[in-house]
């Protein structure tokens, strides 16, 4: 009775914010194709609302020849070229603050954006196997995120600002090339919002039934703006990186389409979709890890683990094909412009991937312990014991191979060398062959670290599962003499183009192995006899695992943030438009991971605040005992 | 709180732990090239192959694939004699550009890269026919002609070969400082404002009359608007070997389009299209 | 506890074999085909045949 006075609570509210989310919607369309059709063009707008004019004479001309003119000129326009003058001096650094809120924006961009992707996954997980933990999981998920999309309103607003007034001529020349496009942008915002509401506020209102699937569409709906909303916003950094529909000077020669559809628009996109859902997977682990920490009662702590499993199990998942997508990223980047692709891989930027290295290197060992350490959780686990041992040797030689740069300490002398823009000894540390077959090395690892915790709770009971394990051994083995094969002899016995090659026949050597590991367990755990359980049986030191993922994403996320845009050098849009303003060279590796820290810490405490404000709403203040007198 | 303040210590230190990475690295800095200032009436050729050398290890980016073997993905230019290397390659049959001489070779080498690829060198899969090298003349290097002759003096003299390149003259120097801090606009003096001085510009006129049908080398333009529609003029003017005039030699220059802007191509064309005699 | 064995010791060990076999012919096959969708052809032997 009490639940059914609240739904029909909740309904009456919904009606008139859904009316005027309606009337949004609607003019935001009217306005939009008003744009598209041109009926809201300038002179439109402007002309009189009645004219005087005698009988049978045709209307005054309002000059429209000239403002044709003015028109095709104003299309042929060139990139303008801003001297230094030009640039406004707030007393600190243009790019210093644009590198702060630009971060910020695209941290919680990227969160918000991949939670409602795994959430909606999850919630689909729930209404298929009718087992309710996973609807109220997802519930949870959509919660603590929630406030997410207001910070990263707040800072796509300040980024704006901080863009049109440090960069007016660059913003000035971005508007001129996208035009109404941005227009589109800003009225996904209202789609998302819409959706978003009536998705999490609805949640329990459409639970059962057919209302489910209402539900469900709503998720569909709002993770579609969402991700127009990302594509969108990735037109406009990899035309700076890769202008397409301008001539050589900037002028715009092609439609809104050719433009956005850059040489890496595509790649870019493919990598943000899956890096999201790793990032987005790490922070709500983060959030659970804290929880089970925070908590004695055994039922919580079992829930919590179960969702820093989940967690977990999202942001490895969605990790391990990553590679795969910088792989096709950098490779188109060397296909747009082999210079481009040698400032990063091969320059002074070669550097950072050093540090990349350690980063996914402490992704990779955080994932492995906490999977080792969640086995603990079940009684099968115990058959594998021994296998992780070796696991556990493979990964830590490899992530050592991995980091060892070529040269370790540079002498003053070897620095002074390095004097210029480019750096002459560690150039083809992109393509290190021994590298490589770490990298990939690593990645079968945790994989298998993955299988064998899949595996730990589970007995297999189809005939044929010997020969199924038999194959799987097959397929691991062949797999690493494949890629140390690969490695070693085009890397070192054959020429640079067919060591370049070979990377990506590693990187599909892994691939397979994960497509068939996935195939094979898939096919040999059906009915499989399941062992019992015990969730919350895991050490507390196995959560600081939950703690590092998110640390080194957000980390990882920043520094190639950072390298992705500094591939353009002294480019806003390379080739096209030069960076002459003060900040227009490539800061020391120890500025940008000063700057790297801050962002990161600063997030930390923006996200922080998002759990504590989604804490907020579940508890209530006891009633004080009423004293005498009462307040006044 | 106490969990807070130890998984935040925890997550704190993680993030300081991956600064300290970045210190342990070469701390370098990429620097955006720098406008150069020549002073004409003191350049020596000394400075200018010194130029030359600056400008192969910093602004043209020349050293990001021109390295010693194993590190590099082009030939490795500063360890070979170049002028030696480029009699070879002008011997070689599979040669097809204009060059003469090593001075022309480089610079044809640099400003067409894919004219003639080295063995082994060229774009994957492209058996050696295409060059993976941009032109050094178009952005992002975008080398002026002064800085390509002063890569070529450098290339020269570095082996202990003549220098064939001359000094810069006034008119060279001059495009330089009309670039200025704007950018390397050096290599192209300012555009035109109107159609007339585009015209002059590109001295069409010096072979084609604009007020009579008299042929001077190619034909008058007074009635063109009448004969040839603007996407013809257009065309005429971008691939002039396209369609020839009858009776006309091929005479026309073929580099306009890379010469002039967007803006002053338009402006011709509707002026010369408006040519209705 | 175990899964089933229904081959034996010796049984499970030609099979393992048989299927490392199986599966470096597999990514014999795969190179090829990566190399070459990338204009880098091999020889039967694997060396470049570009």
């Amino acid at each position: 009775m009490m639940k059914q006075t609240r739904f029909s609570y909740i309904r009456g509210m919904m009606r008139p914010v859904l009316m005027f989310m309606t009337v949004l919607l609607f003019t935001g369309m009217a306005t939009l194709v008003l744009a598209e059709t041109g009926a809201g063009s300038a002179q439109a707008r402007i002309a009189p609302v009645g004219e005087v004019r005698l009988q049978g004479q045709p209307p005054v001309e309002i000059a429209p020849a000239a403002a044709k003119a003015a028109e095709e000129k104003a299309e042929l326009e060139a990139a303008p070229q801003p001297r230094r003058a030009d640039y406004p001096n707030v007393g600190m650094s243009s790019r210093a603050i644009v590198w702060v809120l630009a971060q910020m924006h695209l941290f919680f961009g990227a969160l918000v954006l991949a939670v409602p992707l795994f959430v909606l996954m999850i919630e689909l997980v729930g209404v298929y196997t009718g087992d309710e933990r996973y609807d109220d999981m997802a519930h949870e998920f959509m919660k603590i995120s929630l406030t997410g999309f207001s910070i990263t309103a707040i800072f796509g607003g300040s980024l704006a600002l901080a863009l049109f007034m440090l960069y007016p001529d660059f913003m000035g020349y971005m508007m001129h090339v996208f035009g109404a496009q941005v227009l589109v942008y800003a009225s996904m915002f209202f789609f998302e919002s819409f959706f978003l509401y009536v998705y999490y506020y609805g949640w329990n209102a459409f639970r059962y039934g057919n209302l489910k699937w209402v539900h469900l569409t709503l998720g569909l709906l709002l993770n579609a703006s969402g991700l127009t909303i990302m594509v969108l916003a990735n037109s406009w950094a990899t035309f700076m990186m890769a202008p397409s529909g301008v001539n050589e000077v900037g002028a715009v020669v092609g439609n809104i389409w050719e433009i956005m559809k850059g040489p890496l628009w595509n790649p870019i996109n493919l990598h943000r979709f899956i890096a999201n859902i790793g990032f987005g997977g790490a922070v709500v682990g983060a959030y659970a890890a804290f929880k089970f920490l925070s908590t004695t009662d055994p039922e919580k702590r079992a829930h919590y683990d179960w969702m820093g499993y989940t967690s977990n199990f999202i942001a490895i998942l969605a990790f391990l094909p990553l590679p795969f997508a910088g792989y096709y990223l950098m490779a188109e980047i060397y296909s747009y412009s082999q210079q481009m692709g040698i400032t990063a891989m091969g320059g002074i930027l070669a550097w950072l991937f050093i540090v990349q290295a350690v980063l996914i290197g402490t992704i990779l060992l955080a994932g492995n312990f906490y999977l080792w350490s969640g086995m603990s959780r079940t009684e099968g686990s115990e058959r594998y014991k021994g296998l992780i041992k070796v696991i556990a040797f493979v990964l830590v030689v490899s992530f050592l191979i991995w980091v060892t740069p070529h040269t370790l300490i540079l002498s003053a002398s070897e620095i002074s060398l390095l004097g210029g823009s480019h750096h002459h000894i560690l150039g083809p540390l992109g393509i290190m062959p021994a590298k490589n077959i770490a990298v990939n090395l690593m990645l079968i690892a945790t994989f298998l670290s993955f299988q064998l915790y899949r595996r730990s709770d589970k007995v297999a009971t189809v005939r044929w599962a010997p020969l199924g394990n038999a194959l799987l051994i097959g397929v691991y083995v062949a797999a690493v003499v494949n890629i140390i094969f690969l490695g070693v002899y085009y890397g070192y016995f054959t020429n640079t183009v067919y060591k370049v090659g070979s990377s990506v026949a590693q990187v599909s050597t892994t691939l397979v192995v994960i497509v068939a590991g996935l195939v094979i367990d898939t096919l040999m755990f059906r009915n499989a006899k399941r062992l019992p359980s015990h969730w919350g049986r895991i050490p507390d030191r196995a959560q600081y695992a939950l703690f590092a993922l998110p640390i080194a994403f957000t980390w990882l996320m920043a520094l190639m943030g950072y390298v992705r845009s500094s591939v353009k050098t002294h480019w806003h849009v390379y080739t096209v438009m030069k960076d002459n303003s003060p900040d227009n060279f490539i800061p020391t590796i120890g500025y940008a991971g000063n700057m790297i820290t801050l962002v990161t810490v600063l997030f930390l405490l923006c996200v922080l605040f998002m759990f504590w404000v989604a804490n907020l709403s579940g508890s209530r203040q006891a009633k004080p005992e009423a004293t005498a007198g009462g307040e006044a | 709180m106490k969990v807070l303040f130890k998984t935040l210590g925890f997550s704190l230190g993680l993030t300081l732990l991956f600064t300290l990475v970045t210190y342990l690295l070469p701390q370098v800095k990429g620097e955006a090239p720098v406008e150069k200032k020549v002073d004409l009436s003191s350049l020596t050729m000394e400075d200018f192959i010194a130029l030359g050398d600056d400008i192969f290890h910093n602004k043209g980016t020349c050293t990001l694939c021109h390295k010693p073997a194993p590190l590099g993905r082009a030939p490795d230019i500063e360890g070979d004699d170049m002028v030696a290397e480029s009699a070879k390659r002008l011997a070689d049959p599979r040669y097809k550009g204009d060059a003469k001489d090593a001075e022309g070779y480089l610079r044809e080498s640099m400003l067409h890269p894919s004219k003639y690829v080295v063995a082994g060198w060229g774009k994957k899969g492209s058996n050696d026919s295409e060059s993976p090298m941009p032109p050094v003349d178009k952005p992002p290097i975008q080398l002026s002609a002064m800085e390509i002759d002063a890569v070529i003096a450098w290339l020269e003299a570095k082996d202990g070969n003549e220098v064939t390149v001359a000094l810069p003259t006034a008119a060279a120097a001059a495009e330089v400082a009309a670039g200025g801090a704007g950018g390397d606009a050096g290599k192209a003096p300012a555009p035109a404002a109107t159609a007339e001085e585009a015209l002059a510009k590109f001295a069409c006129v010096s072979c084609h009359s604009l007020d009579s049908k008299d042929t001077l080398v190619g034909p008058g333009l007074v009635d063109v608007g009448s004969r040839l529609t603007s996407e013809q003029v257009r065309q005429s003017i971008l691939d002039p070997g396209a369609v020839i005039a009858e009776g006309f030699p091929p005479a026309m220059p073929t580099d306009f389009g890379a010469k002039m802007t967007v803006n002053e191509l338009e402006m011709i064309v509707k002026y010369l299209a408006e040519k209705k005699g | 506890m175990e899964e089933q064995n229904t081959l034996g010791v010796g049984g499970r060990l030609v099979a393992v074999a048989i299927a490392i076999i199986i599966m470096l012919a597999v990514f014999y096959g795969l190179d090829h085909m990566i190399m070459g969708m990338q204009g880098l052809p091999l020889n039967p032997d694997l060396s470049p045949a570009g």
